[in-house]
């Protein structure tokens, strides 16, 4: 058994807590603490954002009640921006159209394969950090 | 020349339970994954040029194939990991 945990224990066999403030603090520990044998989660991970040259990866990190780290190589979205340049204009139209259709009105007509380099160095300076009414934070940034 | 994903590894940590690792080697895949490329290739070669001949605007389905597998290929280095109820998930794609 940990030793903060032990302590909780102790506070409320003292009565210096009550239940549900143990219960609170119980949780919190068990949130905070990593199963004894894995590193913490994305311990070698960047924090955030580069400070410069081109990012290589993006990384999108949910903390709360559960954690999780996804990182994803930039060489993909360089890949998969290129793609776009060679499907052909009927398919393109579609996709556009049902992109729209679910709330991203991108044209990636208009994306030219010049200015993927560009687009890619300029994420170094994003960052996105949303903070849900539930505690769970997300943030997306790369790096 | 950029190589396809080669390994999937799994692992699950937890305090209660022994540690699970699977390595999926989808390197075993890569023999059938040439063929089918290579079949495709043929495929979209001869449409292609069907298509140049016959004077269509799109003729670069090849194109479209050969950067499909690139795409597939910059899978590698994907990672991603999940804590929950005290249990560790990590998948790399190496």
């Amino acid at each position: 058994m940990g030793e903060e945990r032990k302590r909780i224990l102790e506070m409320l066999a003292d009565g210096k807590i009550t239940p549900a403030d143990a219960e609170t603090l119980l949780d919190a520990l068990g949130s905070a603490e990593e199963p004894s044998t894995a590193p913490a989660p994305g311990a070698s991970w960047p924090k955030g954002p580069s400070a410069s040259g081109a990012p290589k990866f993006m990384y999108v990190k949910v903390t709360g009640k559960d954690t999780v780290d996804v990182k994803v190589p930039l060489s993909l979205l360089r890949a998969g921006l290129k793609l776009t340049s060679l499907i052909p204009s009927q398919a393109m139209d579609e996709i556009n159209r049902s992109m729209s259709e679910h709330g991203m009105s991108i044209d990636f007509n208009n994306l030219k394969p010049e200015d993927i380099e560009e687009i890619i160095t300029s994420l170094r300076e994003m960052e996105v950090n949303v903070q849900a009414a539930n505690g769970d934070n997300v943030r997306v940034f790369c790096a | 020349m950029v190589l396809p994903p080669a390994f999937i590894n799994v692992r699950v940590r937890s305090a209660e339970t022994p540690d699970v690792h699977v390595p999926l080697p989808l390197f075993l895949l890569w023999p059938l994954l040439l063929v089918l490329a290579l079949l495709a290739l043929l495929f979209t070669l001869l449409a292609d040029f069907v298509l140049l001949l016959a004077g269509a605007r799109y003729h670069r389905f090849s194109l479209l194939l050969l950067h499909s597998l690139r795409l597939l290929a910059d899978v590698r280095g994907t990672s991603a990991r999940i804590n929950r109820n005290r249990k560790l998930v990590d998948i790399e794609i190496h």
